[in-house]
């Protein structure tokens, strides 16, 4: 029964992965900006999260609130910075993203101190639940469907509204949906801005489990490299399969190699990457 | 004698005098410029040149920072001895990491050696026995200049080391973007189609300058360790890379004494902002992001623009 809590324990490692690596690869599909600063939307996330749960004594208005508010951090940043170097090479995206990383992290640090903040789960969520012949945390099953929610209803944004098409359309193709009309600018503002959000969803979920705490967020932006490495770049299914292989390699290499976890990942990513230097759903620049 | 002679043969002698005119504490910051510069200058080598824009390039000082305490710590050996096997100990570790990364380009290069940075960070971390963990190593030596030569303990003794490795590398970096394996290095950073269709594989160029880009980053941690007295796995960590990147924009990338005069200001601006709020980063951040939008060729760039306009 071993193999049902860690497949389990899998599943909701990946959900969390998914709600921040969905965003990034958003984000280079559509802008072809590598965002430094997305795992400290993640943070940010987390730490308003927390700041949500004290004031109100819950977690579902966390839950709810956060994201929008970190989705507008995020859309003013970008329409504040990022906008005026589109033309340039994707490198200087980069660096300035990573001075965003900057700024905010050591904000936050300014505004919560080095000590980390622990966030009680919802009491529903509390404990464990029987499943079969094993018991198995409920917080983590919330965080599997959590999930798997938020991964159908991106894709399905993406493919049956009218926005998403718009959102598709700049994908292929900025120039020519410029030509047909689409207000490109903000196009960028408004997905940059839900992936913050989506990012910030992720740092609220993901704050029962870790706690709030610094550096939360080169953590989780190293492995949603390696999650979108993995899948490739601007695809959401990419997102959802590296997520699950990044999450059963961390959660198996940590219980039956703990010393070498971190390598197992590494060394998945290299094989992937010498059959696919692109990721498995990524397409060749 | 031309401008640019005359401008290095001035930087020379400011060099050799500084030492003499400088308070105890004011050398210590020039030689962390010095050795900061050159893992700048070492990351422009490859971002500047062949433009492969790597993220994780603190790995590289780091493991010559530890190289280098290892080999004073446990065998007293010259400095010499230490800069070399902190240099060779980045090279050989940078061989399978590049091979791997330079099978890809643009952002996936960045991410892939950000990621084997990060891989190497934790074995540093992790490997107590070997590298001390969290604690690092401490009470690394200034040993002696050769075997039963002059110690190097002094200040002012350690600066002129530091000084002549990073003229000495300087020279080398630069005469090397002028051989033809440079002007190969800069064709694959114009247009690496092209480079293909003219029948050249780019693959070797970029993995030897990787490799070469990483010895010299692996001197400057090799330098560091001594100079400190430690070596922590703070020296490979990812907020190292991103400090190198940002010398070799605010100095000026393609420049090779950009990323020297960026490592100045950097490390000037950390001194002056943090005497007066320990939140110094909010700030560096700040200026960083304002100088990736509005001055992208860094202060030489600039400088060499407004100079060539003039």
């Amino acid at each position: 029964m071993l193999i049902v809590e860690q497949l389990l324990n899998a599943l909701a490692l990946a959900g969390l992965l998914f709600l921040v690596s969905a965003g990034l690869s958003l984000v280079f599909g559509i802008l072809r900006v590598v965002n430094f600063a997305h795992g400290v939307f993640y943070m940010l996330g987390a730490y308003l999260g927390f700041t949500v749960v004290a004031l109100t004594g819950w977690f579902w208005p966390a839950l709810v609130i956060v994201p929008p508010v970190v989705g507008l951090v995020g859309a003013v940043l970008e329409s504040s910075t990022l906008r005026f170097i589109y033309r340039r090479l994707p490198i200087y995206q980069l660096l300035l993203t990573f001075g965003l990383a900057l700024i905010l992290e050591e904000s936050i640090r300014v505004l919560y101190g080095p000590t980390a903040k622990g966030v009680d789960p919802p009491p529903l969520l509390q404990g464990s639940i029987p499943l079969g012949a094993i018991v198995y945390p409920r917080y983590r099953l919330f965080l599997v469907v959590l999930g798997l929610v938020v991964g159908a209803a991106v894709w399905l944004f993406l493919k049956r509204t009218r926005t998403g098409l718009v959102i598709r359309a700049v994908a292929q193709n900025a120039e020519m949906a410029d030509c047909l009309g689409a207000d490109v600018a903000r196009v960028r503002t408004l997905v940059f801005g839900a992936a913050c959000a989506l990012a910030g969803l992720g740092g609220v979920a993901a704050a029962p489990m870790t706690t709030a705490y610094l550096g939360m967020g080169i953590g989780v932006i190293v492995d949603a490299f390696v999650v979108v490495v993995i899948g490739g770049l601007g695809s959401i299914p990419g997102s959802m399969a590296g997520s699950l292989i990044v999450g059963a390699a961390q959660t198996w290499g940590a219980f039956y190699l703990p010393e070498t976890a971190m390598v197992i990942m590494y060394a998945v990513m290299g094989v992937i990457l010498i059959f696919r230097p692109w990721g498995l759903f990524g397409e060749e620049e | 004698m031309t401008r640019p002679r005359a401008l290095a043969l001035a930087a020379v002698v400011v060099l050799a005098v500084l030492p003499w005119v400088l308070v105890r504490y004011q050398l210590s910051i020039l030689t962390d410029v010095l050795i900061f510069g050159l893992f700048a200058l070492s990351l422009d080598l490859i971002m500047g040149y062949t433009g492969m824009v790597s993220f994780g390039h603190a790995a590289y000082f780091g493991l010559g920072a530890y190289g280098s305490a290892l080999v004073l710590i446990h065998f007293g050996q010259p400095i010499p001895v230490a800069l070399l096997a902190g240099a060779l100990l980045a090279g050989v570790i940078a061989a399978p990491v590049g091979w791997f990364s330079t099978r890809a380009t643009g952002i996936y290069f960045a991410m892939l050696t950000l990621a084997f940075a990060q891989l190497l960070y934790t074995v540093a971390y992790k490997w107590r026995d070997l590298t001390g963990g969290s604690d690092g190593i401490a009470g690394v030596p200034k040993t002696t200049l050769f075997w039963g030569g002059p110690s190097l303990a002094s200040p002012r003794a350690f600066y002129f080391v530091v000084a002549g490795a990073v003229v000495l590398s300087l020279v080398l970096c630069r005469a090397l973007t002028r051989s033809p394996f440079g002007r190969a290095l800069q064709a694959i950073r114009e247009n690496e189609r092209r480079f293909v269709a003219l029948g050249r594989d780019p693959r070797p160029f970029k993995l030897v300058v990787f490799v070469i880009a990483a010895v010299f980053a692996g001197l400057a941690g090799a330098l560091f360790a001594p100079f400190r007295g430690f070596a922590s796995p703070e020296v490979m960590f990812w907020v190292l890379s991103g400090q190198g990147l940002m010398m070799v924009i605010t100095g000026g990338i393609g420049t090779l004494v950009g990323p020297i005069v960026g490592a100045m200001v950097f490390i000037l601006v950390q001194e002056i902002l943090s005497s007066y709020t320990e939140h110094w980063m909010i700030f560096t951040g700040a200026i960083f992001v304002l100088m990736v939008i509005f001055l992208p060729g860094g202060l030489v760039g600039t400088a060499r623009r407004l100079a060539s306009r003039a």
